[in-house]
């Protein structure tokens, strides 16, 4: 063990006897100190390595107890579990990735997307990342982005057939119809916007029993009995509509097996 | 003439999106330069590369999901791409306009190749066929059947001997076209092949996987002539320079390295990208090289000759 450096800087005026003296002393200290089993030089340096190893340790600990939480049904301290993990191990994307899911499955719409996009940061290559970010886009309402997110997964893995058939295929018609309703309410407004500022209305006429006034009053009458059915009316888009084009199967919404088992674990 | 490599030009947002694949031809009829890129924002978008600059030409509409493979025809007058959507659109390069569309089914379209004759173009189907459409006709001609799974890349040889295709599980594929028949399957990755090329002279075959490696083959004894290792993660793209000596990988580590062919060696790195790298060609006489990827940004470097 490397000793203490005072022998080096022993001057000559110290006499002998005060050198011996000291020596003694400051083995006896060395000594005490193996025996403590103390040994501060390295001390500190060794703590880290032993926490940064604890932390990986425990935050497989308690990923896995968040998984068996969250395959009982106790999502919110599955949450808590992985919150703890993510707390050790930050840079961990499948933690983000699980909790997203357990956080849709709660409706937790807002920070389950937040998770997921953090998810798809850390590891952009891992397609079942991008397939729970959908997931959760889809559940904000966020259908576009969500058909991009599907897209990217598929990108990278295209073997999987749920993804194409049950995710990409539902949000495409989700987009479909939000789209048609969007149409519809324009044509609502635009149907309602006449009927306030009828043309006909624009201009005094001379003679009230001409045809002219007649036929004005019944193409008023027409209009509004236009406004009033497209009102009355539901939007119902035509299901074939997105699968002409992508050719799905099935015209349900998916009752499907990912649906059952929604939170996946991850081994990742 | 450039004596080092250096990136020469950046066109930044190319596109809406990630830029998924692009393409670099040359017309017969003028001699004009034309750039191709398809993007996950649904656009094909074509660009006239001159005076050392990109100008858009033509957004194709009409594909309704991300492109994924886009290819020009050796002549430089037809582009073909493909989509998410399953469809393969071929599209007139001088008006701009779509000339076929044709629906290869669920799943079915993935990576696009003309053939050397420009007369069909080959894609990969989830079922391990590789499905060939006649340009002319617009319609499937044949197939030939790897029995594997999901073809993810596509290569004709120069010479119109051989198609190869890399699957997702790995495994290789080469097909004599003259007789259709099977000749190689070669085990060569453990890992999707994205990305799959044959050298000028048709000797060589190179492959791009996930797991990070480039492999060279000699396609007639179908032998194992290198492995490279140098990406830090996914090999997304090869591609082979025209004068036989370099080729040129992309990858998801962000990075585009150059390889001399002879020694195996990496002679360059471009660490230009933000992102992934998805897509990376030389042009027809190999002294640029284009890369684009998710950063929507397109890259043209020199390369000395």
């Amino acid at each position: 063990m490397a000793s203490f450096g005072w022998k080096r800087k022993i001057g000559e005026k110290v006499s002998k006897a005060a050198v011996q003296q000291f020596e003694a002393e400051s083995e006896k200290v060395e000594k005490d100190a193996e025996l403590e089993g103390v040994d501060w030089l390295h001390a500190i340096k060794r703590r880290r390595e032993v926490l940064l190893e604890d932390c990986t340790a425990k935050s497989k600990r308690l990923k896995e107890e968040g998984t068996l939480l969250a395959e009982q049904g106790r999502h919110w301290e599955a949450v808590k579990k992985w919150d703890e993990a993510i707390q050790l191990t930050p840079e961990e994307a499948s933690l983000y990735e699980m909790k997203s899911q357990v956080l849709t499955t709660l409706q937790e719409v807002f920070p389950a997307v937040q998770a997921a996009e953090t998810a798809v940061k850390l590891r952009p290559v891992w397609w079942e990342a991008w397939q729970t970010l959908g997931r959760a886009q889809l559940s904000l309402g966020e259908v576009d982005l969500a058909v991009r997110s599907f897209q990217v997964a598929l990108h990278l893995h295209p073997l999987d057939r749920p993804l194409w058939e049950e995710d990409l295929s539902w949000a495409l018609r989700l987009r479909e119809q939000k789209r048609a309703a969007q149409q519809k309410a324009a044509q609502e407004e635009e149907a309602q916007k006449l009927l306030h500022e009828a043309p006909e209305l624009q201009r005094d006429y001379e003679d009230f029993e001409s045809d002219e006034v007649i036929a004005a009053c019944t193409a008023m009458a027409e209009r509004q009995k236009r406004c009033e059915s497209l009102m009355r009316t539901a939007v119902v888009v035509d299901t074939q509509g997105v699968a002409v084009e992508m050719a799905v199967g099935d015209n349900d919404r998916p009752a499907s097996s990912s649906e059952s088992v929604l939170v996946k674990a991850r081994a990742l | 003439m450039s004596t080092q490599y250096s990136i020469l030009f950046k066109q930044e947002h190319a596109h809406d999106d990630a830029i998924w694949t692009a393409a670099w031809g040359k017309s017969e009829k003028d001699g004009s330069e034309t750039i191709i890129t398809g993007s996950l924002d649904d656009m094909v978008k074509i660009w006239k590369w001159s005076d050392e600059k990109l100008e858009l030409q033509w957004t194709l509409e009409g594909h309704q999901l991300g492109v994924v493979s886009v290819d020009i025809s050796h002549n430089g007058a037809i582009a073909a791409s493909s989509s998410l959507d399953a469809h393969i659109r071929l599209w007139d390069l001088e008006s701009g306009k779509q000339i076929k569309s044709m629906d290869a089914g669920p799943i079915d379209a993935w990576s696009v190749a003309f053939s050397p004759d420009s007369k069909y173009i080959a894609t990969g189907s989830h079922l391990g066929k590789v499905n060939i459409f006649g340009v002319e006709s617009g319609k499937k001609e044949y197939s030939l059947d790897t029995r594997g799974k999901f073809i993810l890349s596509i290569a004709y040889s120069p010479d119109g001997k051989y198609l190869a295709s890399g699957a997702i599980d790995g495994i290789i594929n080469i097909f004599d076209i003259a007789t259709g028949k099977l000749l190689h399957t070669l085990e060569g990755h453990a890992m999707p092949i994205r990305s799959l090329t044959f050298s000028p002279d048709s000797q060589l075959l190179v492959t791009a996987s996930d797991d990070g490696y480039i492999k060279i083959y000699d396609v007639q004894h179908a032998n194992l002539a290198g492995t490279l290792s140098g990406h830090a993660s996914w090999v997304l793209n090869v591609a082979f320079s025209p004068d036989n000596t370099h080729f040129v990988s992309s990858s998801s580590d962000k990075s585009v390295k150059v390889w001399e062919a002879s020694t195996r060696a990496c002679v360059n790195t471009f660490f230009d990208h933000q992102d992934q790298v998805w897509s990376v060609k030389y042009n027809s006489t190999g002294s640029k090289i284009i890369s684009a990827g998710d950063d929507r940004a397109i890259h043209i470097y020199d390369c000395p000759m």
